[in-house]
């Protein structure tokens, strides 16, 4: 077992690669009640295009099944793990993202128990046509239940906008027409090709002691038996540079527009510290655009085109990624061309320098700090790190090496406005009807 | 967990002193009657005051500063519990051990006195765009619930069943009394919240309490003030209608039902009414998830609260809008297992096992242990998780029964999409 320890953060990660693949993380947290663990595949809607284990030929998925499998990993022959769980006082949960799907649970007792009712749930499919056509009417409701929310149409609106061949751009839960497709027979495909230990992830933060947490993992999992590892194939499609729509409006029950601004970065086939150093410089830079020191922020809300539903936002993952700017306003074209002109500005004269930068920086490294406070933060975000090749505990020393041309080389990335989109949201009319 | 320094009469501060975070936690509760009028005055206070300041004349310079203290969080909400409206001032700042500097503590303190006795006044007044800026920010607050269905519709329910009631005035009041709010009305308000309203400080890290208490002392000037609010529960009204179907332009049907109950959090009976929720619909291993959700495959989100304070039993549900009246009969049907006492010894360990790990797990953030403090002080000197745990220990199915043959339903509240079915 490594042990590797953060001395600043005063922080202890125990990590080891199990026989079988598994890479498994335990973070002692002292004081601290609950346990919370996370078993994650590095498996999302993404990944519709792929070779199944032992075969050749590539095959397509119908959309929505990675979310599909995640709802189906709960039932058993015997019964709903979440009963399991219940009378283990677990409080358990899953949730299925573009590239992972996570399953989960927070407990203040029998830890070992419930680390091992994780294991087993996951590593042990049950699917049957009936189970899966029962399951067709609650995701289904689920599917309506987002159809209905404003922010989740908006988000997915812009990505839509941003992306013309990426699968990113398909909806996690897929459609209620979609979901229809799914049988018994892809969900074990789909299962057998990205539920290999070797492609998964378990951490678990809180109340342990690392040395028997590690042992009673690798007990439970030597005497299961897996098939060797295999490299997964998956199959992604070009994506040109440019977005695939530059403007779309949608009519919804609101009342008042909404808007998102896109940008769809240049270079998206980063990994590791490249990876983790471009993140943070585009975050810093956008910070300093967009964030509630900029003169930008300044205007926008004192002229009211803007209001405490602004949100601005930097993501990446390894061959997909985006800036989102955008809030509920009554002015949707002032906060555009307001928008558009920052980034214009910026392009022209880089208006930022050093003590910006260290503000923003103390700003970052703070709640970087607060964020270490919450297990599930932990968890989660060390997951998402690793499958991306980085480490969670290098976010500190990585900002402190940052200078200000790094925010602008990252900047640069996304200054092109072929790359740039908008997606509005708008009242129903309700005169019109 | 928490050590109490009175420090003037309706004034207290409670230090919870813990290596456990890498933060210190400050929040300063000012406690005022619910009123539409108050909630609504108190919630254009709130913004105003973290907008800005004397010292900080603009939101930039506000917002500059507490960059510099490493990302230093301040904000100022108003919310509600029972009859008690309360603006809470919420700072979260880094433990300097982890940082080069040193000196942020009294710094981030220091902040706190600027923004609530320093504010951003002229002529006496507050200055009158940014009054106008954040009146305009709180109508525009009230009008976005709209926008959340699930939301929209518990809100609507309540204006319907319980009009000018403690449960349904929303902590942030209504738009037109926002929009009647004057500056000076604003300035009374902000006078009376420092020297009327009991307060509650709060502290959670790596700090001395004695050292906090002197430093309120010190500074903040607090003087002695009497006990305003009077006692909950406000008697709950049956209402007019009981049961309502309104239409807006969705997919999804919108099922709230409200049920009355004589339990609330100050009755001896709470414990029996938490495990009587969380046997029929708190949970995913409780009746309405397991038959619903599960068996009829009917609905992805159905579950049931318990709002204490209020006396009120919850119950929502996502449905297709056809579904609707046998969604509530197959509710009531799992509701009728309670009354008769139709549990399972597993059914009723798991929801004590449940409910225990709750209040455990929420103990282990800096925010849960105040709100939770916050809560009980008025049944118990000290709490601690065992208070509870041992009382839902003693809880039988009996109880529980007995508990639900208390429900009443008192409205149905449908939001529907299909505005064809109007006639059906």
């Amino acid at each position: 077992m490594h042990k590797v320890e953060f001395e600043q953060l005063e922080e202890t990660l125990f990590h080891e690669k199990l026989d079988n693949g598994l890479n498994v993380y335990i973070l002692p947290k002292k004081g601290f009640s609950k346990t919370f663990a996370t078993f994650t595949t590095k498996y999302g809607s993404i990944d519709n295009h792929f070779v199944p284990l032992g075969e050749t030929e590539p095959v397509k998925v119908p959309d929505g099944i990675a979310h599909f499998l995640e709802h189906k990993m709960f039932e058993k022959e015997e019964g709903d793990v979440f009963q399991e769980f219940s009378k283990q006082g677990a409080s358990a949960n899953a949730f299925t993202s573009f590239t992972r799907t996570a399953y989960l649970f927070s407990a203040t007792g029998e830890i070992d128990k419930n680390v091992k009712t994780l294991l087993d749930f996951v590593q042990s499919p049950y699917f049957t046509e009936k189970t899966v056509e029962k399951e067709k009417g609650i995701i289904a409701q689920e599917i309506t239940m987002y159809d209905d929310q404003p922010d989740w149409r908006l988000y997915f609106g812009i990505i839509e906008n941003l992306y013309k061949n990426h699968p990113v751009k398909i909806d996690i839960a897929g459609t209620v027409e979609s979901i229809q497709d799914i049988t018994a027979e892809h969900l074990y495909t789909c299962y057998n090709t990205f539920y290999h230990p070797s492609n998964m992830v378990l951490f678990i933060v809180g109340n342990v002691d690392p040395d028997q947490m590690m042992e009673l993992v690798k007990e439970d999992q030597a005497q299961k038996s897996f098939e060797e590892p295999t490299e997964i194939k998956r199959i992604y499609p070009d994506e040109p540079k440019e977005v695939a729509i530059k403007e779309r409006v949608l009519e919804m029950s609101v009342q008042k527009p909404k808007v998102f601004y896109g940008i769809k970065p240049e270079k998206l086939d980063m990994i590791g510290p490249d990876m983790l150093k471009h993140e943070l410089s585009a975050q810093l830079a956008y910070e300093l655009l967009f964030g509630r020191t900029s003169d930008f922020y300044h205007h926008a809300y004192e002229n009211d085109w803007i209001d405490e539903s602004y949100s601005f936002d930097y993501s990446l993952e390894n061959g997909f990624g985006y800036a989102l700017i955008g809030s509920d306003t009554h002015k949707p074209e002032t906060l555009i061309k307001e928008i558009k002109h920052t980034l214009q500005n910026a392009v022209e004269k880089w208006p930022f320098g050093q003590e910006d930068l260290d503000r923003v920086r103390r700003k970052k490294i703070g709640f970087f700090l607060r964020a270490l406070n919450s297990p599930e933060y932990i968890a989660n975000q060390f997951t998402h790190y690793a499958f991306n090749e980085m480490n969670l505990f290098n976010v500190v020393p990585v900002l402190e090496e940052l200078e200000v041309a790094d925010l602008q080389n990252a900047f640069a990335l996304v200054s092109n406005e072929s790359q740039h989109s908008i997606f509005t949201i708008m009242p129903t009319n309700k005169d019109a009807q | 967990m928490f050590e109490t320094i009175n420090i003037a009469k309706g004034v207290n501060v409670h230090v919870n002193e813990t290596t456990q975070f890498k933060t210190i936690n400050f929040s300063i509760k000012f406690k005022d009657k619910l009123t539409k009028e108050k909630a609504s005055a108190r919630s254009i206070l709130a913004n105003v005051l973290q907008h800005s300041n004397e010292v900080y004349p603009s939101h930039t310079a506000l917002r500059m500063v507490l960059d510099d203290l490493y990302g230093t969080s301040l904000y100022i909400d108003s919310s509600k519990r029972g009859n008690e409206h309360v603006v809470t001032l919420n700072v979260e700042t880094v433990n300097d051990q982890y940082l080069s500097e040193k000196g942020v503590l009294e710094k981030v303190l220091n902040l706190m006195y600027i923004v609530l006795f320093k504010p951003n006044f002229e002529n006496g007044l507050f200055k009158d765009s940014i009054f106008a800026r954040e009146k305009n920010a709180i109508i525009q607050r009230i009008e976005s619930v709209f926008d959340e269905k699930t939301r929209y519709a518990q809100q609507r329910m309540m204006e319907l069943a319980l009009p000018n009631h403690p449960a349904s005035i929303t902590s942030n009041g209504t738009i037109e009394d926002v929009q009647n709010v004057t500056n000076e009305q604003l300035v009374a308000e902000y006078k009376e919240m420092l020297t009327q309203n009991e307060i509650e400080i709060y502290a959670v890290g790596d700090v001395k309490p004695e050292m906090i208490a002197s430093y309120i002392r010190e500074y903040f000037h607090f003087k002695d003030r009497e006990k305003t609010i009077a006692a909950p529960p406000m008697e709950l009204v049956k209402p007019e209608q009981s049961r309502v179907l309104e239409y807006e332009d969705m997919k999804q049907g919108k099922l709230h039902m409200a049920f009355f109950t004589p339990i609330t959090f100050r009755d001896e009976k709470f414990p029996v009414m938490q495990l009587m929720n969380g046997v029929f619909g708190g949970y995913a291993h409780s009746k309405l998830f397991v038959n619903i959700r599960e068996k009829e495959s009917m609905a992805y989100y159905v579950s049931s609260s318990f709002a204490s304070q209020f006396g009120l039993m919850f119950v929502l549900a996502g449905i297709d809008s056809k579904l609707e009246e046998k969604a509530v009969s197959l509710i009531l049907e799992q509701l009728e297992e309670v009354k008769k006492a139709n549990i399972s010894d597993v059914e009723l360990d798991q929801t004590k096992a449940l409910l225990t790990n709750q209040l455990k797990e929420a103990l282990d953030s800096a925010r849960g242990q105040i709100d939770i403090y916050d809560q009980y002080m008025e049944l118990t000197e000290s709490f601690e998780p065992e208070y509870m745990i041992n009382k839902w220990k003693n809880v039988t199915k009996e109880d529980i029964a007995a508990a639900a043959q208390e429900l009443s339903l008192e409205m149905t509240y449908f939001l529907s999409g299909k505005e064809d079915e109007k006639d059906a």
